[in-house]
Order: structure tokens, then sequence, then C-alpha cells
């Protein structure tokens, strides 16, 4: 896989992130939060959300997961770390994109060092971090 | 900072707190939902979902999400923010492995300054750290959690 520095990941889209996956996440998760499960106790909160359950943080993190292991292969990502300065909510649009920052290789492994953010489009980034991937050889 | 409940000292105390600790084993319907949940298709070879490594550290180290909010002693559950996730993939999961898992408090402390989406105010930052490994010993992967705990001054 030819990779450079500041090459671009192809993007991951979730057309609209939907809040009966929340709820089935909430069950997996054993989440007892109810802004991931309760419209109206996400409308009570002093954020001017409205009526709209807020995404997990995992969730949203799993969009970059898709997005590295579509574009490297599933068993590919070594390592993501993520910050979360804004909420996704439920019906948004979001996309995931990455850069690449680094190329090297570890213990024989090629690996390429990534910026990679979640965003709805044109807006400021509500997921943002780094990540590692192991580049399949040629 | 006097006014703050719970004590700071409470709070840094709790450094070295580790969970029971257990296993874990990821059953294919569980992946199937998760892996849905994200909008992806199914992994190939029973491979589970990295978005795995939230939960199921937590789980197999014998808490809850709950449990963690309870030992933090958080006023509410929406006192909570996240301030990181950081997590380490040695070797890929897969279902129908059972996974050791041990858990413990890394960092606590109270800070001061502004939270995502409130004004500045005094919180507890407090970090979890788990850890999975094969049943042969081999380390698997790891999840570094950091997590804000909102106070309010009484």
């Amino acid at each position: 896989m030819n990779v450079q520095v500041g090459d671009s990941i192809p993007e991951w889209v979730m057309e609209s992130v939907r809040p009966e996956r929340m709820r089935t996440m909430a069950a997996i998760l054993r989440d007892p939060n109810p802004v991931h499960w309760d419209r109206k106790a996400v409308a009570a909160l002093p954020f001017g959300l409205g009526e709209r359950t807020i995404n997990q943080g995992p969730l949203g993190l799993s969009y970059m997961l898709n997005m590295l292991m579509d574009w490297a292969g599933p068993t590919s990502v070594r390592r993501i770390t993520m910050r979360f300065p804004n909420v996704v909510l439920d019906g948004d649009r979001m996309v995931a994109n990455g850069t690449v920052t680094a190329v090297r290789e570890e213990g024989g492994v090629r690996l390429a060092d990534c910026d990679v953010w979640l965003a709805r489009e044109g807006e400021q980034p509500c997921l943002e971090g780094t990540a590692t991937v192991a580049l399949p050889e040629d | 900072m006097a006014e703050i409940q719970p004590p700071v000292e409470e709070i840094r105390a709790l450094v070295g707190h580790e969970f029971p600790g257990g296993k874990y084993t990821v059953a294919h319907w569980e992946n199937f939902l998760l892996t849905e949940c994200t909008g992806a298709e199914p992994l190939p070879d029973g491979q589970v979902h990295p978005v795995v490594l939230f939960h199921m550290p937590i789980l197999g180290a014998n808490t809850s999400i709950g449990g963690m909010f309870a030992l933090g002693q958080a006023e509410s559950d929406f006192s909570i923010g996240i301030e990181s996730y950081d997590w380490e993939i040695e070797r890929p999961l897969h279902e129908d492995v059972e996974y050791t898992v041990t858990g413990k408090v890394t960092e606590a402390d109270r800070m001061e300054g502004s939270l995502r989406g409130a004004s500045r105010g005094v919180y507890d930052r407090i970090q979890f750290r788990f850890e999975l490994h094969e049943p042969e010993g081999n380390f698997a992967a790891s999840s570094t959690i950091t997590w804000t705990y909102r106070r309010s001054r009484s």
C-alpha cells in the first residue's frame, strides 16, 4: 500500500445518526445515562440541544474506526486516541476524515500515524484525535 | 475549594484503586449488534469490532459505567464528561475467546477550568486504565478512559 505523508484517508459517512442504535448501544454497554435514550431528558438540560438524544462517545469513535478499517484493512488499527469537543445528536449526518502525518517502520511493520476527526459538513469537529494504523504490504 | 464535595483527599485517594477483574467473552450476537450500531458490516473471521474496547474492559473488570460514576461520587449522570479515550490494540479481538481483564484508577485530581457546554467551574478528573490478555497470557489490548466529574459549590 503506497501511503505518503499528507495523504487524505477516504472519508466515511454516517448518513443519519439513529436513536434506535443508541438505545441498542445503551443496552449492550449497560449505560444508565438517559441522554442516550430519553429525548426529554436531553431537552431538560441547560445546553439548548432540543429533543434529540446524544450519541455515545464510543459510537462516534467507531465511525473513525470504520474509516480506518475500510482504508487499511480490518486488523489494521493499532491505536486510537480521541477527544470529544462537541456532542453528536440523533439525526446528524456525520463525516469521518483523516490525513496521514507520518509513515514509519516498527518491528518490521509499516505504520501510518494519522490525524482523524468527525464533523458535520462544514462545521468544527465533534471528535478529534490521532490513530496509528498498520499498512498492508503491497 | 473547601465547600466542594467530596473532599479532594477522597478523590486523590482513588489512585491505585483496583477493580475486581475477571473474564469476558464476546458472543457472536453481541458482536453482531455492536457492529450494526456502528453502521459497518460484520468483520471477517469472527473478529470483534474494536468499538468493543469501551464496554468490554469495564464489564470484564467486574465494574460498570454506573459503578465508575459512583466511585467518583458523581453528582448525577449529567455531571460526567469525556476528556478522552485511548485504545491500543496489540492483537485483534475475536468472538468466543475468553479474555482476562484487569482495571484500576491511574490518575485522580481536582481541577478548575472550562468544560464542554458549561461555564468555568470545578471538576474532578479521573483516569481509568484497563488491560485485556488472551487465554495464553499475551497482551491483547488496553483502554484508557479519562472522565471529568463536574462539581457544584454547596
